[in-house]
């Protein structure tokens, strides 16, 4: 009996020294699948299921097709907050980016010294949290006191009301600028300096000009990282939440409203999370495919690449 | 002669760039510190100083007498240290799985990894809500830092540096009879120390400024971290203007020391995944 357990014991040993480098790497992966399904693929179905149906949180859900999507297609508080988070979209990528793009290419250029406290610099504001950014600016931005404001009364220009209808989303753009100006400024620097120096030699040798350098070296060899960045700043936009919350409570009358305040107001200030869900749901398709359209104009799908 | 003055002047106009976008960046910081010295009417006073007329301490000393910031300054250094130290674990366990091991599917699990990164927080956040309730963690520490601590960014990150430890090294102690978990732990963990640095700064960053998540989970007044207290500081009737500041500059300052003790490699590595992808 006992002679018999220790050669089993023996064998299950030497399996193990034979299958433990084909066994532990899954195990090692597994917390993340684990959690990956429980906590994303998990709630990413049952917010599809919540989609069609009515639910207040408690009680019985009622099935309704798709009308919550139909009545998202006639909710003009919707529509007005899905038109807004497509102008801090645009803004970023016509304002932030070709900003960060300027200064990576400054501090990149030869003219400039203090590299280092320019790019730790702009990149200091990303540290605040957006609850202190928007509190600070919140100050800035002030009617009456504000600091924009008491500037412009020194130049003996009248206040503008920064956090009115006309004018917060532009306040909220700049909040954003302020934050993630920086880190683009980096991503982009990464690119230039890992563009090989011997490429512009060549171009100057076939007699290529500042602009043509640019034109022809530059602006190619940055496709990599100017896809990333473009990635990551769709998706950050698109999911904009606390500066429009903590700003201007997604007012005056919605006009700073994301699709994510939105989204919010409905799954946890009135309790529709069927209908917050399907909001959901529109946020996630707008992000999937913006997402693979960039990736195909960046021609990541194709092979020789 | 006419190329050195353009080149003067291309400078000068460049330096006057980056010198004015660098005051409008500070400007901010500088405003928010100078308010934390001042009184109420001085914050609202028409001619801003840049200098408080009458510096004092009191927003300071309020900070913590009347909202306990002492408190929810703790709350948020437990929640971002467990969280730090998690995702590091998780995440360089199986980026050294994914570096080191060749295994069936290993392609395809890796692709679903960075696909899962894709996913809008905001799309499965009422559900995910939903489950915490279920799984009775509202209102604890748990529900605020389990559903996030495994994020596909760091072991994406990870695997990058865990692909420079030398495969020899690993073999060589397995012919020693270490076991697999033991080779990860004692020889390629500590040869990736810098950029487990760089991913504790990301991680305790990401959990310390976090805002909507612990909003919805944390009810308690007691559990709460500083973004929440500070966000529910603004929505109060009369907004002490000079306390919220003291909480903005209070709550931003372990942030700033971390990054700024720590700059050199930070800024080195974040780029890392970003050029590699």
């Amino acid at each position: 009996m006992s002679s018999a357990s220790i050669v089993e014991d023996r064998g299950l040993r030497a399996w193990w020294s034979r299958s433990q480098r084909k066994v532990m790497p899954y195990v090692f992966i597994s917390p993340f699948y684990i959690l990956f399904i429980v906590f994303s693929v998990g709630p990413l179905v049952y917010a599809l299921y919540l989609s069609l149906h009515r639910w207040p949180g408690s009680g019985p859900m009622r099935h309704v097709g798709l009308g919550n999507y139909t009545y998202l297609a006639g909710d003009p508080v919707f529509l007005k907050s899905l038109w807004n988070t497509v102008y801090y979209a645009i803004g970023a990528f016509l304002f932030i980016l070709p900003l960060a793009l300027v200064l990576a290419l400054l501090i990149n250029s030869t003219l400039i010294r203090l590299k280092s406290l320019f790019r730790i610099g702009f990149f200091l504001p990303i540290l605040t949290s957006t609850v202190a950014a928007t509190l600070i600016f919140l100050m800035i931005f002030n009617n009456q006191f504000g600091l924009i404001n008491q500037g412009l009364a020194l130049l003996g220009i009248p206040a503008l009301k920064w956090l009115d209808e006309e004018l917060v989303k532009i306040s909220v753009l700049a909040v954003a600028t302020w934050r993630y100006t920086g880190i683009n400024v980096l991503y982009f620097l990464t690119g230039l300096q890992s563009i090989p120096p011997d490429l512009y030699e060549a171009a100057q040798v076939d007699g290529a000009g500042t602009w043509a350098q640019f034109r022809y070296v530059t602006i190619p060899q940055l496709r990599p990282i100017a896809l990333f960045v473009g990635v990551v700043t769709m998706i950050g936009s698109f999911q904009l939440f606390a500066e429009p919350l903590l700003l201007a409570n997604g007012g005056p009358n919605d006009a700073s409203l994301t699709l994510a305040n939105y989204l919010y107001r409905m799954g946890f200030t009135h309790a529709k999370l069927g209908y917050g869900s399907s909001i959901g749901w529109v946020l996630a398709l707008i992000i999937f495919g913006l997402s693979f359209i960039q990736l195909y104009l960046f021609g990541a799908f194709r092979k020789e690449d | 002669m006419d190329n050195t003055l353009t080149r003067r002047a291309q400078r000068t106009i460049a330096y006057g760039f980056l010198f004015f976008i660098l005051i409008s960046m500070a400007t901010p910081f500088v405003w928010m510190i100078s308010n934390t010295f001042k009184e109420q009417y001085e914050i609202f006073q028409l001619r801003p100083t840049l200098i408080p007329e009458e510096p004092h301490l009191r927003n300071y000393v309020r900070l913590f007498a009347e909202f306990e910031f002492h408190k929810h300054f703790l709350n948020s250094v437990f929640i971002a240290v467990v969280h730090t130290a998690s995702h590091l674990f998780l995440a360089s366990l199986a980026g050294f799985a994914f570096a080191k091991y060749t295994f069936p599917l290993k392609n395809f699990l890796f692709l679903i990894l960075l696909g899962s990164m894709m996913v809008p927080l905001y799309t499965i956040f009422i559900p995910l809500f939903v489950l915490v309730i279920r799984l009775g963690l509202v209102d604890s520490y748990a529900g605020v830092i389990i559903p996030g601590v495994a994020g596909a960014f760091g072991i994406f990150f990870m695997k990058q540096s865990m692909e420079a430890v030398p495969d020899e090294l690993l073999d060589s102690a397995r012919i020693d009879g270490a076991s697999e978990f033991r080779i990860y732990w004692q020889i390629a963990l500590p040869l990736v120390r810098p950029a487990l640095a760089v991913l504790a700064v990301l991680a305790f960053m990401g959990s310390w400024n976090d805002f909507v998540w612990p909003l919805v989970v944390l009810r308690s007044r007691e559990l709460q971290t500083l973004p929440v207290v500070m966000a529910g500081m603004m929505g109060m009737y009369k907004m002490e203007h000079g306390v919220v500041m003291a909480a903005s500059l209070l709550s931003t300052l372990p942030i700033l020391l971390l990054f700024l003790a720590l700059q050199k490699q930070f800024l080195a590595g974040l780029t890392v995944g970003a050029v590699k992808s």
